[in-house]
């Protein structure tokens, strides 16, 4: 094993030590409200993720993602409060609204690419959010829907749901997870090897024999399963599915995290989230002017770590590492050759 | 005689008011590697896109051994056998040199595995293994694309070019901006691939069309202006006047006629 394994295997278990044990080592070191941060975090992550998928792996910067976290939200919402769904069908017709809308404007989004597609992510976006306000009887318009929780778990008369703070962060976090490790697999796969293929050379990739269109589309509509579970855990999280988190506005600061934190890298979303909600928890009760410092923040990055925050990471790491671990490959190199 | 690996029927491609490619009819028999030449703006790289699916022709048709292929994507063009290279070179840059050949060996498959681990298909490992040492890049196989030097790049378009295993290679100016030296290499490559697959290459480097190939269209205005053996060509007064007509350039024919 190289060094630099070594070194980031560690990194994966510390953290992942101190992910489980938040609900205990937040209230007694600050308050149990961080926990609902964490958690909140988490959520945000996951939708950062999705531009990642799209941005990171296959080229294709959209500005509409919030789309498809609001289909998840209203998928719950609507599912629990007007169709009297149990918790588990509500969560699966927030995903399954998600992957839809996903398909059918993927469709039509993914026959353009850059800018073009950046602006018609923009449009369908903004036709849903005008739809979501006005058709007051569906969602509730403005002010939304509120639903009361249904269990998720019920286990003869002992039941398990979000009212229990432990069981939502752990919840939340396993889905989370779930979500990123699938995400891990598709890069690892030969349908990301594809991705990658058609990120950094369309017109190549369409001449070797990749289908660039179908594959686009298909990474458009994962991307809106991971926008739409996003969704979908934070209806559940806020007890509310409201028009506001479909606006542009909403996709834009998921665009800003994957970026800031490192788009196609795995973990980039996740500290681009992190770094600028523990921002805005830490300064905003001081000062209103607290996405000042995110735009700072935003445009430092992007001059000075294009490859955002896990990527500046990822090249120190290598300077660290890499002249150890060249030496051991040529020591064994030679022990392999000498008799 | 049997049916050519690629016969081209009336083909007319139009840029508004100018024809790029002007009732092009042509028929290139398999076994041979056949050069096709001609002034700046003749129409060559059109053809290609023309034949690669990259451009859909007003008019006229591409057949591919005998199967109408005119109007296909360029991914379904490029299952049916047909490879080709950019007259640019053009990899995948941040992708490592393994990896743009094991991309390139996948991408005939109608199905891509979404959750397999890529590292544990062993068999296109050992292509990917075998192509490295072929094309001499196996000490860079875990370079990105992007940081090789011009030759290098070159190599691995060669080597993609083989994994693929193609039936009819099109080659964009394979040599351009080589070095003499990397010419050299890239000749001799070109040459042990057209042992086994048809190849067509566009190529200004007369040296090296009268080197190696067996058959040369001249293009001029968007059609075939004459066919032949390099000889042929080389003697013809049209082409001469078409394309070689300045001074300089006579004098390359000639030598490269003579050599």
């Amino acid at each position: 094993m190289t060094r630099r394994t070594i070194i980031e295997r560690l990194l994966l278990a510390v953290f992942a030590a101190f992910m489980l044990a938040v609900p205990w080592v937040l209230p007694a070191l600050v308050n149990s409200f961080w926990v609902s941060v964490i958690a909140e975090i988490l959520i945000w992550s996951l939708f950062a993720s999705s531009v990642n998928l799209l941005y990171g792996y296959v080229g294709l910067l959209s500005f509409g993602q919030a789309l498809y976290f609001g289909f998840g939200m209203y998928g719950v919402g609507i599912g629990i409060d007007q169709l009297g769904l149990g918790f588990w069908p509500a969560f699966g017709l927030g995903i399954f609204a998600a992957i839809a809308m996903a398909l059918v404007s993927g469709i039509f989004a993914v026959r353009l690419t850059w800018h073009y597609f950046a602006i018609i992510t923009v449009v369908f976006s903004l036709i849903f959010y005008f739809l979501a306000v006005t058709q007051k009887g569906l969602t509730g318009g403005d002010d939304g829907i509120n639903f009361s929780l249904p269990p998720t778990f019920t286990l003869g008369s002992a039941q398990l749901s979000f009212t229990n703070g432990t069981f939502q962060y752990f919840f939340i976090l396993a889905t989370v997870t779930i979500c990123l490790w699938l995400m891990h697999c598709v890069t690892r796969s030969p349908l990301g090897k594809a991705f990658l293929a058609v990120r950094d050379n369309d017109v190549r990739a369409s001449l070797i024999g990749l289908n660039v269109y179908g594959l686009r589309l298909t990474a458009f509509v994962m991307a809106g399963f991971l926008a739409g579970v996003a969704g979908a855990l934070f209806a559940f999280f806020g007890r509310y599915a409201s028009a506001s988190y479909m606006f542009y506005h909403v996709s834009g600061e998921a665009v800003v995290w994957a970026i800031v934190g490192g788009a196609g890298t795995l973990f980039g979303p996740l500290v681009g989230t992190a770094l600028f909600i523990v921002i805005r928890e830490l300064v905003s009760t001081h000062w209103e002017h607290h996405s000042l410092i995110v735009g700072v923040m935003a445009i430092l990055v992007v001059i000075l770590a294009p490859r955002g925050i896990v990527g500046l990471w990822r090249d120190i790491l290598s300077r660290i590492t890499e002249p150890v671990d060249l030496k051991r490959a040529v020591e064994t190199a030679e022990l392999r050759t000498d008799p | 005689m049997s049916e050519p690996v690629l016969r081209i029927d009336n083909l007319v491609k139009r840029f508004g008011g100018l024809a790029a490619v002007d009732r092009l009819s042509l028929a290139l028999p398999g076994g041979r590697l056949h050069a096709i030449i001609g002034p700046n703006g003749a129409g060559k790289t059109t053809f290609f896109n023309l034949v690669s699916g990259l451009l859909t022709p007003d008019s006229g048709r591409v057949f591919f051994l005998g199967r109408d292929i005119t109007g296909l994507k360029p991914h379904e063009i490029s299952r049916l056998g047909i490879k080709r290279t950019l007259q640019i070179k053009s990899v995948f840059p941040q992708m490592s040199v393994s990896e743009n050949l094991w991309i390139t060996a996948q991408a005939g498959n109608r199905f891509l595995h979404p959750f397999r681990s890529a590292a544990r298909d062993y068999d296109t490992a050992e292509r990917v293994e075998r192509i490295l040492n072929q094309i001499g890049l196996a000490p860079l196989a875990s370079r990105s694309a992007g940081t090789l030097s011009y030759g290098d790049v070159a190599l691995l378009e060669i080597g993609m070019a083989l994994i693929s295993q193609p039936r009819l290679l099109l080659l964009d100016e394979p040599t351009c901006g080589m070095s003499p030296a990397e010419t050299e290499r890239a000749v001799e490559k070109i040459q042990e691939l057209a042992r086994s697959i048809d190849i067509v290459i566009i190529e200004h480097d007369m040296e090296v069309v009268f080197e190696i190939a067996d058959d040369i269209t001249v293009m001029a205005q968007g059609s075939v202006l004459t066919s032949g053996s390099p000889t042929e060509i080389a003697a013809d007064e049209r082409v001469r006047e078409a394309y070689l007509g300045r001074p300089e350039d006579e004098d390359y024919v000639e030598e490269a006629a003579h050599a």
